[in-house]
Order: structure tokens, then sequence, then C-alpha cells
């Protein structure tokens, strides 16, 4: 049972010619053609979101929501590495508790097993984005990240690492 | 007696098979939780948030979720496997409609979905969202904990420590 209760091509904008002499109403018409034939249709519900900066810990969105183990600081770096690579979303926590779930951060659109993100684990940062809030979920779309004080909150002492002590 | 049989040799195959054909989600005890099927399209979250898109989702390397027929977006997080998501499992659905049972989850902070099985034909069966073990070992080879096992998991370890702050090591166990 125990077992159970663990956490456990990057896209290139839509460019046309800008020397074309197509008009407004042609290049429309071109998207949408190529956009068929590639299977990138643009979903209609694609939205503008809010500029925001947050600062808060990276965290594993699965572990911390799930409460199945501490899921902050030191006690869980190694654990927020492994469900990271393993492609669980990874979000920031802040002082509140609220999740901002990453969607990308600069031009790295790759969210799911980002070994660039990973690295991150833990740390406590403060990043300038995009937030899109859906359904339950606030989404980040990280532009920069202002500044990374890396691993802060020491919990190992009290909590050792998690979830197996090593 | 023959209908004994019928029964018997029903309840072979359905063992044999490894997947089920009626609600199964577990409950994990999770605050918030809720046992469900979602039907919907497999999309990928930038995508379909900001129309950022790329070809086939992503490709493994971005969030999907489920676009449900009301408009709903549930991103699915979480898979079967330990420390492990649900890309490998949804990714050869992109853009096509299934049905996916689990746990969803309403925390205040934010919702998402555990799936445990999928399915894309309502009378089929629902296959065990397991997928993520079978595609590291191909790539990979066999390893009973494929998170110690990770090259990738085990050079940031190796490089920062398992608290994530170098020359900090955690005390030897009594």
């Amino acid at each position: 049972m125990l077992a159970k209760h663990r956490c456990g091509g990057k896209s290139r904008p839509f460019h046309l010619d800008e020397g074309s002499h197509m008009t407004i109403m042609s290049q429309w018409r071109a998207a949408l053609v190529v956009s068929s034939f590639i299977g990138l249709a643009i979903p209609a519900a694609a939205q503008d979101g809010r500029r925001v900066t947050i600062t808060g810990e990276i965290s594993d969105t699965w572990c911390t929501i799930s409460g199945l183990m501490f899921a902050k600081g030191t006690a869980h770096h190694q654990c927020a590495i492994w469900c990271a690579l393993g492609g669980i979303p990874v979000s920031i926590r802040d002082a509140k508790g609220n999740l901002y779930l990453i969607l990308k951060i600069g031009d790295d659109d790759d969210s799911a097993s980002n070994p660039r993100v990973a690295r991150m684990a833990t740390h406590e940062v403060s990043v300038d984005g995009e937030l899109l809030e859906r359904d339950g979920v606030n989404y980040l779309l990280v532009d920069r990240i202002a500044d990374d004080k890396g691993v802060i909150t020491m919990t190992h002492e009290e909590y050792g690492i998690q979830p197996f002590g090593n | 007696m023959q209908a004994l049989s019928t029964i018997r040799l029903a309840l072979m195959i359905f063992t044999v098979s490894g997947a089920t054909s009626s609600l199964a989600a577990e409950a994990w005890n999770i605050p918030h939780e809720r046992a469900v099927v979602l039907k919907g399209r497999v999309v990928d979250a930038l995508c379909q948030l900001k129309g950022r898109c790329a070809p086939d989702c992503g490709g493994g390397k971005r969030q999907l979720g489920l676009l449900l027929t009301d408009g709903t977006f549930r991103l699915v997080a979480k898979s079967n496997i330990d420390f492990a998501g649900s890309i490998p499992d949804l990714i050869g659905f992109c853009g096509k409609e299934i049905e996916a049972d689990g746990l969803l989850i309403e925390n205040p902070a934010i919702t998402l979905f555990f799936v445990q099985g999928i399915r894309t034909d309502a009378a089929g069966s629902f296959i065990p969202a397991e997928r993520f073990k079978a595609d590291w070992e191909t790539r990979n080879g066999k390893a009973e904990e494929w998170w110690r096992a990770d090259p990738e998991a085990n050079r940031i370890i190796a490089a920062d420590g398992p608290l994530g702050i170098k020359g900090l090591v955690p005390k030897p166990k009594p």
C-alpha cells in the first residue's frame, strides 16, 4: 500500500513572410490552410492572461495536493526531481498556498520531463509571466526568472528525506 | 453446469486481460478526490489555453489534458506509475476522443485529474494507465525503481545533493 502512496519538439510561432505582398485576408486564408494541413488549428478557447510576478517554491504539484508526504524544501527536493522528470506538472507554490502550474519558461515550451525545470526543484524563485485561469487551475507562462535563491527551506532535519528516508 | 463454466471462463479472461470494463477508479483518500469517468478529447494544454500549438500535442514534451464536451478543460497530471505523469498514456490519442477513469481532485488550490484507466470504445475495457514504465525501460533498461535508476535524475542529484544544497548531506541513519 505504501508503494502506491508515492508521489508519485519545440513549437515555432506561425510566421508569414513579412516581405510578401499578400493581403490580410489572403494571409489568414493561407494560415488556415497551413494549420489544417499540419493539424495545428488554434482552439477557440485560447485566451489572453494577465501579467503577474509570482514568488514561491518550485513544487511538485501531485505531492503538494495529495498530502501523502511532506512536500516542501530540502526534505522533498529529491522526490520533486523524480516527479518532474516523470512528467508530473510542476508548480510554484506561493506563501499563501496558491499553486501556479508552469506551462513554459521563456522560449522553452517543454512542460513535461524538462531537466531544466527539474534542476530547480524546491528552489525559491520569483518569476514574471502571464497567468491564465481556467477550470480551477492557475496556469503560468513564465517569461523570465527574475530571481532564484536556490533551496532555502530547511525541512530535512524534521522530516528526513521524503518519502523513503534516503 | 455449462453456465458455471462460462462464468469461470469469463472471470479468467477478465483476470488475464488486466483491464476492467466498469468504473474502476481506486480511492486514494486524497482530500477532495472524486471517482469519475471523464469523456473528452486529448489536447495539449499550452495549445488549448494559449493557441501556442505544436505537432502531435508536443510529442510527449508538453502537459496534456482532456477537453470535455461542455468546454471544460481538465489537466491530467498523474498515472498509476510511481512518480510519473500520464503523458505516455495519452500522447497516442492526441486529438482523439477517449474515456478516462480516475480521480478528479478538486483542491481549492488546483483541480487535477489522476487517470487510472483509458479506453476509446465505451463498450470496451479500460487499459491501466501504466505506459510510463514500459517507455522508460525501452530507453533505459529494466529497473525495479525507475526513479533511482534514471540517468538524468542521478546527474542532478549528484551535482546538487539529495537535499538540493551542495555540500549539505543528510545525517546517516542511526
